[in-house]
């Protein structure tokens, strides 16, 4: 079994693969076929390739058995019919792939839509639709769908045409079966839909009928054959409205176990030995942090890179001695890789690397070392650092800061007023920190920005540096109407945001989106000091 | 293979049976002051005496309302075949006027093997509606209208409804307006105008008495004699299962259940899931499937949510509540974070802010918390106000059942409130 197989990967391709492998069944090395594919039938529905057995399966996710055999107790032996079921656990904690390859060791045939990628109830209906019609998309019939509904009331009853035409061809294969041979292996009269991801279901539509909807669709449909499966991340109790409905039948998922974690980062490994000897240092202070299996996974891979570099042979089995050497030479990347699991690293490894020694020595403001990866103009960039700085400092302080004098001066003259008020105003204006950027009208961005550019040129000067690239025009009228042409394309792009009109003054407020570490990323690239005009 | 064959079909023979409760809830109803029989009576009344009529379904969700009308109406579709068509609506799908007059024509064309017009307009669908209810009425035909979910119809405009009522007050049609409701007030909700014309007959679904629903339960898990399976067993099962009713313990899991809820859909999912737990190899029904059945149905969503959380999650959790004891309600994950750094100052959990923006938002992705803004999208996660969706007393709960809380967490969650 390759890496693909294991739970967190499967999740995301099963779809796909099952469909590769079920559109063509008899060949799939066959290019022409692929070119001019058979007409869909029947079988298509069912996962196809090799059906897995139980055992297969249990150890196939670990941890997970009796989850796997309440799924398979309540979708029952061949031919009964099911009340609807509701899956629910944790996010990345298999619940799609485990009914997905369910339904493949029962060998029967299945609906699956989920929800992220039918992001509106049309779509929806619409996939759902084109896969029981055997309906797919090509070049010939212009991408169109099979069937055009937007209505509920429409897709019940185009719904129940299919879901009745596909449940009679299986019982007409049935009996064919039945006269020619033993019915052992058959795919069943029962065909089931598999609802992914309902949790989003809830946010597309404000009247919040759909979710209703969904639940008593079994009710709505009054076909026994028709097997419904929810899978979703939240619990059924976040689902109540004032609608209601018959609660369908929950199976619960919870999340991995730390021994169950260590059983699925077993799998596949080369060297088992020398893994759970990484294991026994990393897991233990990683869960604390998230028991989630994909987070986990690639906050790992590099952590495991770094453990085995003193290494020269991976083959090796290591004993009591060389684990503790290389515990020791592991050990001080442990605490700073904590507080680094989240970051998914684009870059290369050793890149990664570079920043991450930097940051380790402890200067925050070293943090954006990183070049911008986008480009802006030089305009751009000085107005979106003024815009930072209207939304983060307190309008009241703009005088003190941008005065001719020059920033240091009022500092001094700040510290004369007395220690009690002063504290008492910086605790104020820390919590409206904490409240978030805040708002400003257009006049005071663009005094800030000619405070802020015409500063920036004296500040060059005095240091004597020498690229200074300001292509800025000295000129008002020039510069004014390439400002606003700026400032309308950084609200585009929303790092600006437009508010709504304030109803004193009647004129547009706008407030500054991007996070601290962007704008001083910005300001270093024009060579701005921004962390001396923050008010902290 | 025998034995284990004849097994299955038991198993699926309970299944369809809890499925598709028609056939058992006939059993049940052939007392003479059951809904079944009262409803029976009225439309059996309207179709013979010719006349029109409209009556109210009323009951809480899943006590057997369709179920009901379903076995009537099936009933009555033997006795008289050629008198009765029945257009069926919901107001989940046809809540909105135009959608249900277009379904209504569409039943009616497919019922007398009319060609339907998709593009017919709203005028002409209604007009197509009164036609046929004049044409039905001529040739004494009755038109059963059957709308689920009928409190959805009153919102709008009731046009629907008083279109319908109002072709009733003639004498030439003859038609039964049937709702379904789960609201017990429905028939306030109509409009004046609507009101006026609608007949007030109302039957209450009420959810069975305790001995009823052993009864419907028996019933139901029992399986016939009269079928291909071998006598033996069946007399076996039959008696197994006798005695296990029979047992306290059993009536005391049952009791537990119903308590919840009585209703015959909530008894109906709870008999799937024990069935779907009996073991195929010996194929009887023991208690024990029960008691499986009732820990995976009854279970506490929110108080899984916390015993699924990590520490760090919990930390946070408990830095929400603190926030809520000081009374800093509206709080963010800013106020969050400072709360935190006052309190995992000396401990060894004490992660950067990232680290904690990301299990911050896991839990807004377990709904342990959430946004009390609903829009605000424009505002990043730090800054949005967020409130705790759990009580005190469930978080204090949920940190004793944690398997790995440390201690101080307990000690910060008591203090200070």
């Amino acid at each position: 079994m390759d890496k693909e197989e294991t739970p967190q990967i499967t999740r995301r391709t099963t779809r796909s693969l099952a469909s590769a492998t079920a559109l063509n069944p008899d060949n799939v090395a066959e290019t022409t076929r692929v070119i001019n594919p058979d007409p869909p039938t029947i079988n298509d529905l069912v996962f196809g390739g090799e059906p897995i057995s139980l055992d297969d399966l249990i150890s196939k996710f670990p941890g997970r058995s009796s989850q796997i055999l309440e799924i398979v107790h309540l979708l029952g032996p061949l031919n009964s019919p099911m009340l609807p079921l509701f899956v629910y656990g944790g996010a990345s904690t298999g619940k799609t792939s485990i009914v997905l390859q369910i339904l493949r060791h029962l060998n029967r045939p299945f609906v699956y839509s989920s929800c992220v990628t039918c992001y509106n109830p049309r779509i929806l209906f619409e996939s759902i639709l084109n896969q029981l019609l055997l309906h797919r998309k090509n070049a010939e019939n212009g991408y169109s769908n099979a069937k055009r509904c937007e209505r509920p009331s429409d897709f019940v009853n185009f719904l129940r045409e299919a879901l009745t035409n596909v449940i009679n061809n299986f019982k007409r294969n049935l009996e064919k079966l039945n006269s020619s041979e033993l019915a052992g292996q058959g795919t069943g009269n029962m065909i089931y839909l598999v609802f992914d991801n309902v949790q989003l279901v809830r946010a597309w539509d404000k009247s919040s009928t759909i979710v209703p909807f969904l639940f008593n669709l079994y009710d709505l449909l009054k076909l026994p054959e028709v097997g419904l499966i929810f899978i979703s991340n939240t619990s059924p109790d976040t689902f109540y409205s004032n609608m209601g409905y018959v609660e369908p039948i929950p199976v619960y998922f919870p999340d991995y176990k730390e021994d169950d974690l260590r059983q699925i980062f077993m799998r596949n490994q080369p060297n088992r030995k020398l893994y759970s000897s990484f294991l026994d240092v990393v897991l233990r202070p990683f869960c604390r942090i998230t028991r989630q299996m994909d987070e986990l996974s690639t906050a790992f891979k590099p952590l495991f890179e770094k453990y085995c570099e003193p290494l020269n042979d991976l083959e090796v089995v290591p004993n009591e001695d060389m684990k503790r050497r290389l515990f020791s030479h592991f050990q001080p990347h442990i605490s700073s890789s904590l507080n680094e699991i989240f970051k998914i690293p684009s870059l290369t490894y050793s890149e990664v690397n570079d920043n991450k020694d930097t940051k380790r020595k402890g200067n925050p403001k070293n943090l954006g070392l990183i070049e911008l990866d986008f480009h802006m103009s030089t305009c751009a960039k000085y107005l979106l650092v003024s815009a930072f700085l209207a939304s983060r400092n307190p309008a009241t302080l703009d005088a003190s800061l941008f005065d001719s004098r020059g920033g240091s001066d009022n500092r001094k003259c700040k510290r004369k007023a007395s220690e009690k008020a002063r504290e008492k105003k910086e605790t104020a204006e820390q919590e409206l920190l904490m409240k978030g950027p805040g708002t400003f009208p257009l006049e005071r961005l663009l005094a800030i920005f000619q405070c802020i550019t015409s500063v920036a040129e004296d500040y060059i000067d005095e240091e004597e540096e020498r690229n200074c690239g300001l292509g800025l025009q000295e000129e008002d009228g020039g510069l004014m109407s390439d400002v606003l042409l700026q400032l309308s394309s950084l609200c585009n792009a929303s790092f600006i945001i437009k508010g709504a009109s304030c109803p004193l003054e009647g004129s547009t407020r706008y407030r500054s989106t991007v996070s601290e570490d962007l704008a001083l990323k910005v300001a270093r690239s024009i060579k701005f000091p921004l962390s001396k005009y923050l008010y902290r | 293979m025998g034995r284990e064959n004849h097994k299955l079909k038991a198993v699926n023979l309970i299944r369809s049976k809890i499925c598709d409760p028609k056939s058992v809830l006939k059993l049940e109803s052939d007392s003479p002051d059951c809904n079944y029989s009262k409803l029976k009576f009225m439309i059996t009344s309207s179709i013979t005496e010719a006349c029109n009529n409209s009556i109210l379904l009323l009951g809480p969700r899943g006590s057997g309302k369709i179920v009901v009308l379903e076995i009537v109406l099936g009933d009555l579709l033997e006795e008289y075949p050629d008198m009765i068509s029945v257009i069926r609506l919901s107001g989940l799908l046809h809540c909105d006027d135009n959608c249900a007059f277009k379904e209504i024509a569409r039943q009616l064309c497919m019922e007398h093997q009319l060609v339907f017009s998709k593009m017919a307009s709203f005028d002409d669908n209604s007009q197509f509606m009164i036609a046929m209810l004049k044409e039905c009425g001529l040739a004494h035909k009755t038109i059963i209208f059957v709308l689920d979910e009928f409190d959805l119809f009153t919102q709008g405009k009731q046009r629907l409804l008083y279109s319908l009522l109002d072709a009733m007050q003639s004498v030439t049609s003859q038609a039964v307006v049937i709702g379904v409701s789960c609201r017990l007030d429905a028939d306030q909700l109509l409009e004046k105008r609507v009101r006026s014309r609608f007949s007030h007959r109302k039957l209450l679904f009420l959810p069975p008495s305790f001995e009823n629903s052993q009864r419907l339960l028996e019933h139901i898990l029992s399986l016939p004699t009269d079928l291909s399976l071998p006598n033996e067993y069946v007399d076996e099962f039959n008696r197994k299962l006798k005695t296990m009713v029979a047992d306290k313990r059993f009536k005391d899991i049952i009791n537990k259940y119903l308590n919840y809820d009585s209703t015959v859909n909530h008894l109906l999912r709870f008999m799937f899931c024990a069935v779907s737990h009996m073991d195929l190899e010996n194929g009887f029904l023991s208690l024990k499937n029960f008691e499986t059945a009732f820990s995976s149905i009854q279970r506490h969503p929110k108080l899984d949510c916390i015993k699924n959380c990590s520490v760090l999650e919990l930390y946070i959790l408990v830095c929400l509540k603190r926030l809520e004891v000081k009374e800093q309600t509206p709080c963010n994950f800013n106020s969050v974070m400072k709360e935190y750094q006052n309190m995992s100052g000396q401990t060894s959990d004490k992660y950067g802010r990232n680290v904690c923006l990301r299990a911050f938002e896991h839990l807004l992705q377990r709904e342990l918390i959430c946004f009390t803004d609903s829009r605000g999208h424009s505002y990043s996660v730090e800054y949005r106000q967020v409130k705790l969706l759990i009580s005190a007393a469930e978080l204090q709960q949920g940190l004793k059942a944690h398997h790995s809380c440390p201690v101080t967490l307990h000690k910060r969650m008591d203090h200070e409130g």
